[in-house]
């Protein structure tokens, strides 16, 4: 049914106030970026901030070194993968709810995440470099994905049910094996940097570990992004979307290859931080609605400048690094039970 | 099935036969406050602690006593001086004990030990399993000089040691009055900011308040930047942190296998640092065991770690004192070769002064 003129909200009209959400949404992510840069445990005044980044951009004289250092080196890198890896882990969210039809379902739930943190803490225990922390992150991620869909499929197909269930039981197999690695490993050694990993943190971010988060996560979310009709018909079950001409089974597995790519690299590059991807597309969708033709760019947004945000917090509370994980589960954990409560009455609760 | 009490009465049973009656008792008081009570001088000492074993083998003069240990107990022994100084020490068990300091009771009891030590902070549950077999349990602390001494009091009574512990105690008190003689009452300004990295490689963890790297940092006449009042013990800071605070020397650990000074001048993120600068970041040596936690050569430490910060001060034949702390401690005398390994004269040439520590250098 169409109301024959838009409602009111506020005194504006409702195509006033969605405008007026998309152009906070895409304003979110850059000037929290910029403002990022300006805040850290290092005192600096705006001034030397601003010419250092100029500095970065070719556009002004040089910066005071230990100022361009700080924001070049340090900051920047730090902010970029923030926005990169909050953006890629909210999509990935949006797009998995989308295809399981299910508010609760996140890369933990599906064991990708598990599988992921066991194949990174394997590399980790083996010494190995980046390249092949990424490498097993991915392969381990995906195992735990083919896992799931070979234990879910009945008769030809997976049920949602089957498939959510599978990855409970993947998930929990690939925590045991993660407990096993941390419990073999060296104490002196390999231990603390499994540990740190697992808890998740952007301390370490570099340039190159930017790249190789660029490479995977923008492929990957340029293929949500042009899989959103598809997704949209899936959102609406199996049934629906095979009687509008959608192969079911080959789409959703794509979404799936997309998001494992997406999670991976995430976790390569800054260890397991969950509840992203869970509680972000919540909020994307009171904001824009459910529709994945908006709900998708909308939650890549929004996950971008919560990512910051939440880092920033990690970064300069105290003298210490706070745990980035510990962190987005304090915040999500809660967020998410009030959002439970909340919309427990309409859309998604079938 | 045998009661936990009837294994225990058998196993009492079993060291009564094979002990020569309870002559000379000696009784000792472990770090949790439980009075222990030996037959007589332990024999057969399995440590799970992993400082302990090369405390025991210091106590000792040598390994003999020493049934069975920690595996990475064994694997620093093996890896370090003692282990070239002892190559015996490969043959002894170090299956007793699983990650986390759980103890193999079944393992334990096979070596029939007269006594075994185990960590006392870590809950009942890693000592409870040794008592319960009848085994002679003894707990340690760690972390302070005051319990460092009390190891090397305990260790020294349980053996019968007790001339060698005391003489480890009075070089302690001997060189400490000497440094403090020298450092005591440099003012603020004079004492550089020295930072001792705990971590390196995985995340930069220093070390705050209340640690032993900030007690020595002190001793030697530096001043530790992360020790502020109410800091925790244990800080992971990040690269910005560490700009703030700008350490004039950086200490890393000896325990991350792979970490060498030239990670920290590597690192783009901390060029600006003026221990960087100027070429005062240091690895602390590894002698008997790594320098860093209290240990028997802690003394040595200290000297060390004077001389690194106060070069100007530095008049200490530290090579020297480490042959002749190794002859009353070990019986042994180090090559020179061994000498510049303990030192680490390789990963930290280059070091601003470390030239201080070569064969070559006059004292």
């Amino acid at each position: 049914m169409r109301a024959s003129a838009p409602p009111l909200i506020g005194g504006l009209r409702l195509p006033a106030v969605r405008s007026l959400v998309w152009a906070a949404l895409f304003l979110a992510p850059p000037v929290l970026g910029l403002l990022s840069l300006g805040v850290g445990r290092y005192p600096l005044p705006l001034a030397e901030v601003l010419t250092a980044l100029g500095q970065g951009l070719g556009i002004s004289e040089s910066a005071p070194e230990l100022a361009s250092r700080v924001v070049l080196l340090i900051r920047l890198p730090r902010v970029l993968e923030a926005l990169v890896a909050g953006a890629g882990l909210a999509i990935a969210g949006a797009a998995l709810q989308g295809v399981f039809r299910n508010p609760l379902v996140g890369p933990q739930l599906i064991g990708v995440s598990s599988g992921a943190a066991f194949g990174g803490a394997l590399a980790l225990f083996l010494s190995a470099g980046l390249s092949t922390l990424l490498g097993a992150t991915f392969l381990f991620g995906l195992l735990a994905l083919v896992i799931v869909f070979l234990f879910s499929r009945v008769d030809g197909r997976a049920p949602v049910l089957m498939l959510v269930l599978s990855g409970v039981v993947v998930g929990a197999f690939f925590s045991a094996l993660v407990s096993l690695v941390t419990y073999l490993a060296d104490p002196n050694d390999t231990l603390p940097a499994i540990v740190y990993w697992l808890m998740g943190s952007f301390a370490t971010a570099s340039y190159p570990k930017l790249a190789l988060l660029l490479a995977v996560t923008v492929p990957g979310v340029a293929l949500l992004v042009a899989l959103r009709f598809r997704i949209n018909v899936l959102s609406l079950g199996d049934e629906e979307a095979r009687a509008l001409g959608i192969q079911v089974e080959p789409t959703r597995w794509l979404v799936l290859l997309a998001v494992t790519a997406i999670t991976a690299s995430g976790v390569a590059v800054a260890g397991i931080v969950g509840w992203v991807g869970l509680v972000v597309p919540h909020i994307a969708r009171m904001l824009v609605g459910p529709d994945h033709k908006a709900l998708l760019p909308a939650s890549a947004l929004a996950g971008a400048a919560y990512m910051v945000l939440v880092d920033d917090l990690a970064r300069t509370a105290t003298t210490q690094e706070l745990p980035l994980g510990v962190l987005t589960a304090l915040v999500g954990a809660p967020l998410f039970g009030l959002l439970l409560r909340r919309a427990q009455a309409k859309g998604w609760s079938t | 099935m045998p009661s936990p009490r009837h294994l225990s009465a058998a196993v009492f049973c079993l060291a009564l036969s094979s002990a020569p009656a309870l002559a000379n008792p000696i009784s000792i008081t472990d770090q949790a406050g439980l009075d222990v009570t030996l037959d007589g001088p332990a024999n057969r000492i399995v440590t799970i602690p992993i400082p302990a074993a090369s405390m025991i083998t210091a106590i000792d003069g040598g390994p003999d006593r020493l049934s069975g240990m920690h595996p990475l107990s064994k694997s620093a022994l093996m890896d370090g001086i003692l282990g070239a100084f002892f190559p015996d020490m490969a043959s002894i068990p170090s299956d007793v004990v699983g990650n986390g300091f759980m103890p193999n009771v079944e393992a334990v009891l096979a070596l029939n030990p007269d006594l075994v030590f185990q960590w006392g902070h870590l809950g009942g549950d890693v000592i409870n399993p040794l008592r319960n077999a009848g085994l002679t349990v003894a707990t340690v602390t760690y972390g302070t000089e005051d319990l460092a001494r009390g190891w090397i009091e305990m260790m020294g009574k349980a053996t019968g040691e007790t001339q060698k512990a005391q003489r480890m105690l009075d070089w302690r008190d001997s060189t400490l009055a000497d440094i403090r003689a020298t450092m005591g009452d440099l003012p603020q300004g004079a004492r550089p900011r020295v930072l001792y990295f705990n971590r390196f490689l995985s995340e930069m963890k220093v070390s705050g308040p209340g640690t032993y790297n900030d007690f020595y940092i002190g001793l030697a006449g530096g001043r530790n930047p992360a020790a502020v009042e109410g800091a925790p013990a244990w800080q992971v800071v990040n690269a910005e942190q560490l700009m703030a605070w700008d350490p004039e020397v950086i200490l890393l650990n000896g325990f991350e296998p792979d970490l060498s000074p030239a990670d920290v001048y590597g690192n783009p993120l901390l060029a600006g640092l003026s221990a960087v600068k100027s070429k005062r970041v240091y690895q602390i040596p590894l002698g008997g065991y790594r320098w860093d936690p209290p240990n028997q050569e802690s003394p040595l430490m200290w000297t060390w770690l004077s001389m690194v910060l106060h070069p100007e001060k530095g008049a200490w034949p530290l090579r020297k004192n480490i042959v002749e702390a190794y002859a009353w401690l070990y019986g042994q005398t180090p090559t020179e070769d061994q000498i510049d390994g303990i030192l680490r004269l390789a990963a930290n040439s280059g070091a601003s002064g470390y030239d201080t520590f070569a064969r070559t250098a006059k004292p």
